[in-house]
């Protein structure tokens, strides 16, 4: 049975995580009055790619070519252990915990990082390292916010996160877990690659995750496209599931409860996807040396969030 | 009504200030000169009625010996700034204003060290920064803004952890009356630690106590003579008057070290730093340092320190207000603030010279002048209550003070230089002589003095 | 009541953060509003659950003086295009800026629980007392006038709310006269920012102003 929810998971994310996308970009078209694209368009352009043949550079080593498949495995991994349409465990839910999971989410970025390196293209090198700092830097504040929330539910585990702030008032009030998912979203919005930390174009200037990608075509670009919506998937389903709206999710085995949540899941990403797209659209792009400013920012929410616990002791 | 006499130095300075208002050729000097001298009258007159604790004064021997001082140095002030305003060339203000914040000035202190609030002195204090930041800034060039700026956010930052010292001390006590803290104990002796230490570190700010003095040489630096006088000789004792009250009512021993220690730091750091110097304003100000440091060391001892501390304070601020007039009439006539480019004074300026080398020798405490007697009662005390060590190492550090100060006062003055006579005539020079004599005379007044603060 | 100190008190420490990341004046200035408005919705909440019509008028000064008055004033006295008035050079980055105050509050709050927590046994009281240092740090991280007394306000701010919370039944004189003269600071420091602006070029350097 739960071998079947976890099937069923799998599919869930992996079909809708492009529709976000598209959502997303409509809705930002749909604010500056434009008509934009399709909400589907993402569909179209995964296809698209999928048909096109691949063209790998002749320095490249044999990585380049295994790299988007292991990080796109590696998505789907993650999108077997946390906590998306249950809030209990399913087939492979005790494979990781919370600190597990950001070590997958960490190694399919390196992966990239690496296979953007043995692309041997230097605005591909540009982006690797800035990407590589940025991420050196909100690694130890997503460590930070996992302690914080290891310290509300004394465990690591993502289902237990959600169980205990689903039914706790006073921990789902409390200043140190909006402290902590104030922190987490400033956190989603640098690895999601949201606007404030860079731009979707492909100018040198701000590019970060854009020019790692800039030698791949065909399947292996649409499955780093792909990988990348799932992520985004994934971590906004986090971000909804377990920090802010932690509520409705079934926390007992029953079909019927789940079909019906996986329409509300939606709901909540489309509301958040709401939030996304006015926020991008309200603010601009920081300079490449103000984001660490903005990580200084969501560290110290983080930190503070250990202050407001022991405060309110 | 009878409490009325004791208001009349704050209702005479406060009149005194309103009156600036009026528009008329030297009127503002005159009043000024007139309500300055009628509240030294009236803390004189205070002197000999008896003490006072009601619900707004708290007045005993040390808040009239600091009414006199503060009312002496005012009028003297007042009459020296009349001959001294025109050498300012372009002045922040015109002459009323200047009068104005002098005189309010004025009354800041003399509500600091009359009213039995401790909040309500540090209100007062805080005042003191309100209405004497504009006095600085009269030259009106860019680095005396500076240093005005320094002193408004330092001094007033200082003056904050003082707020919170006050907060607690209340907390400790439940009050802030001084007659009623003096008499109560604390519910929380450590609390009451706390907050005393931080008092003493907060109203030191003010009173240019070691770890926040770096306002005090930039102000006295670039003030004009008769503000950095009114400043050096009664504003730091002020603020140094909140200490003793402090003192007074938690004398506790940890407390006392704690201010010993400051006061050592501040002597060790301004005598020191008196080697170095080249500007003679500057000069001036590092030995305000030093004596507020001695005082603050015969403060944290108590006994017969506290009487060296008076002495110390009043003869400093005679000393102390002739240099910085002295200094106005070499500023005056030399237009230079560097020592090496004021040459042969002693031709040039006979009396400003002499005057200078006696009240210079004031300063540093030699024997004859009050400074001395003041100075030898607190070494005294501290010979008998700590280690020898500490006295020859407090005793080395005067002797640098004085050394530095006196040779390079003497170069100034013995040095040769070419030039007519420059010297400024009558009021220039008077009040810095009668300020010099009136600080060897204050020694004939000791016996007097301890049966006051008793 | 203690949530919502708690929540008042980190609101102020995150607007100090706010503070110390924004470079524009006027920014830093409606931001000190804002704090100083949430003390007085505090104070006011406070009043009204004592009953005590003393913390209601000072609920009323901050919201008015601080709040209202105090802001008002120092954007009026800002330069002709006070969009352009801000910290042309810091002294340290901003990323390490934020990173000290956040340390300082760290530090602050172990220093309150090992001393001071021990008498007062309200673990509360390091946030009043962390701000006074954020603002101390905020004087002494930047070089421009405006943003240095706002930091000097931060530090009045958090006294008052230490006050405000710990101990209400102060003397009113205090309080009052204490808000009397945070006026006169700000008025000072008003004509003497405006004459920094526009002082007269006598001297090169502040070579008098060493040693």
């Amino acid at each position: 049975m739960l071998v079947l929810l976890s099937i069923i998971q799998l599919f869930y994310v992996l079909t809708l995580a492009p529709l976000i996308v598209g959502i997303i970009s409509r809705l930002e078209e749909k604010i500056e009055s434009k008509e934009g694209p399709s909400i589907f368009q993402p569909y179209r352009d995964l296809i698209k790619l999928f048909r096109k043949e691949n063209v790998v550079p002749e320095q490249s080593s044999p990585i380049f070519r295994i790299g988007p498949y292991i990080s796109f495995a590696l998505y789907m991994l993650l999108t077997l252990v946390l906590p998306i349409i249950t809030a209990f465990p399913l087939q492979f839910g005790p494979v990781v915990d919370f600190i597990g999971g950001g070590l997958v989410f960490g190694a399919a970025g390196t992966i990239k990082k690496i296979t953007s390196l043995d692309s041997r293209n230097n605005y591909s090198h540009l982006g690797t390292s800035r990407s590589a700092s940025m991420s050196a830097l909100s690694e130890p504040i997503t460590v930070l916010i996992f302690i914080m929330l290891g310290v509300i539910s004394q465990t690591n585990n993502p289902y237990v996160i959600n169980n205990v702030l689903q039914t706790s008032t006073s921990w789902y009030l409390s200043l140190t877990h909006w402290f902590v998912a104030a922190a987490f979203f400033m956190v989603l919005l640098i690895e999601t690659g949201k606007l404030p930390i860079e731009s979707h174009s492909n100018a040198e200037l701000g590019a970060i995750d854009q020019s790692m990608e800039m030698e791949y075509s065909g399947t292996d670009l649409a499955f780093f496209r792909w990988g990348s919506y799932v992520k985004q998937f994934l971590l906004m389903s986090v971000f909804l599931n377990v920090y802010t709206i932690p509520f409705w999710i079934p926390m007992k085995m029953n079909f019927e409860f789940i079909f019906i949540y996986m329409g509300i899941q939606l709901l909540k990403l489309i509301g958040l996807s709401i939030v996304f797209a006015f926020f991008e659209e309200s603010v601009s792009k920081f300079r490449l040396f103000k984001n660490f400013d903005y990580i200084s920012i969501a560290f110290s929410l983080a930190f503070l969030s250990f202050l407001a616990f022991y405060v309110s002791r | 009504m009878n409490y009325l006499f004791y208001s009349l130095p704050m209702i005479a300075s406060l009149i005194g200030a309103f009156l600036c208002f009026v528009k008329r050729e030297k009127f503002e000097e005159m009043i000024s000169i007139i309500f300055a001298a009628f509240s030294l009258i009236s803390a004189i007159l205070i002197l000999f009625l008896s003490d006072v604790s009601n619900s707004f004064f708290f007045i005993d021997g040390i808040s009239k010996i600091m009414l006199i001082i503060i009312s002496m140095i005012y009028t003297l002030t007042v009459i020296f700034s009349t001959t001294f305003l025109k050498y300012i060339e372009e002045p922040l203000f015109q002459k009323r204003f200047y009068y104005l914040l002098l005189n309010l000035f004025a009354f800041s202190m003399f509500f600091s060290v009359s009213v039995n609030n401790f909040g309500l002195i540090w209100v007062g204090i805080e005042a003191t920064t309100v209405t004497s930041a504009l006095l600085i800034a009269v030259e009106n060039d860019e680095s005396s803004i500076e240093a005005t700026w320094r002193y408004i956010i330092i001094v007033s930052s200082g003056l904050v952890i003082s707020f919170i010292a006050n907060i607690l001390i209340y907390a400790a006590t439940g009050t802030l009356d001084i007659s009623t803290l003096l008499s109560t104990n604390p519910t929380s002796e450590k609390l009451l630690v706390f907050g005393s230490m931080m008092a003493i570190v907060g109203y030191g700010t003010k009173a240019g106590i070691f770890p926040m003095h770096t306002w005090l040489p930039d102000v006295h630096g670039k003030a004009p003579a008769p503000v950095s006088a009114i400043f050096s000789g009664v504003l730091l004792p002020v603020a140094l008057y909140a200490i003793i009250r402090v003192i007074q009512f938690s004398p506790i021993s940890s407390v006392k070290t704690f201010a010993l220690v400051l006061g050592f730091l501040t002597v060790i750091i301004a005598s020191s730093l008196m080697a170095i110097q080249i500007h003679y304003k500057r000069l001036f100000a590092y030995s305000t340092m030093e004596n507020m440091g001695m005082a603050l060391i015969g403060i944290s001892l108590g006994g017969y320190a506290l009487l060296g501390v008076m002495i110390l304070i009043i003869s400093h601020a005679f000393a102390k207000s002739s240099t910085f007039f002295l200094s106005g009439n070499l500023f005056s006539r030399y237009k230079t603030t560097k020592i090496d480019e004021i040459k042969g004074v002693s031709k040039r300026m006979p009396s400003t010279a002499y005057a200078l080398l006696f009240s210079a020798m004031a300063i540093t405490g030699m024997p004859p002048f009050g400074t001395f007697f003041g100075e030898i009662m607190i070494i005294l005390v501290l010979l008998a209550t700590m280690p020898t060590g500490y006295t020859i190492l407090l005793l080395s550090f005067l002797a640098l003070a004085f050394i530095s100060l006196n040779f390079k006062v003497g170069k100034m003055i013995f040095s040769n230089s070419e030039g007519e006579n420059m010297e400024r005539k009558r009021v220039g020079t008077i009040v810095p002589i009668i300020d010099t004599v009136l600080s060897l005379l204050i020694v004939f007044f000791i016996p007097w003095i301890e049966k006051v603060i008793r | 009541m203690k949530e919502l100190f708690m929540l008042i008190g980190f609101s102020e420490i995150l607007l100090v953060l706010f503070m110390q990341w924004e470079v524009y004046v006027t920014k830093i200035v409606k931001t000190f509003s804002i704090s100083s408005y949430l003390i007085a919705i505090f104070l006011f909440y406070l009043g009204f659950v004592q009953k005590s019509y003393l913390v209601l008028i000072l609920a009323i000064l901050a919201a008015v003086l601080r709040g209202f008055f105090i802001p008002n004033f120092i954007l009026q006295r800002l330069a002709r295009d006070p969009w352009r008035e801000r910290e042309a050079k810091s002294i340290m980055g901003t990323a390490t800026s934020i990173t000290v105050s956040l340390m300082i509050v760290i530090f602050t709050y172990v220093l309150y629980e090992l001393t001071l927590y021990n008498f007062v046994k309200i673990s509360f009281g390091a946030l009043p007392i962390s701000l006074i240092f954020q603002g101390a740090f905020l004087i002494i991280s930047r070089r421009n006038t405006f943003i240095q007394l706002i930091g000097y306000m931060v530090m009045e701010n958090a006294a008052f709310l230490l006050t405000g919370y710990l101990f209400p039944d102060l003397p009113f004189s205090v309080e009052a006269g204490s808000v009397l003269d945070l006026i006169g600071v700000v008025m000072i420091s008003g004509i003497i920012m405006r004459m920094r602006e526009n002082s007269v070029k006598k001297s090169d350097d502040f070579d008098e102003l060493k040693g």
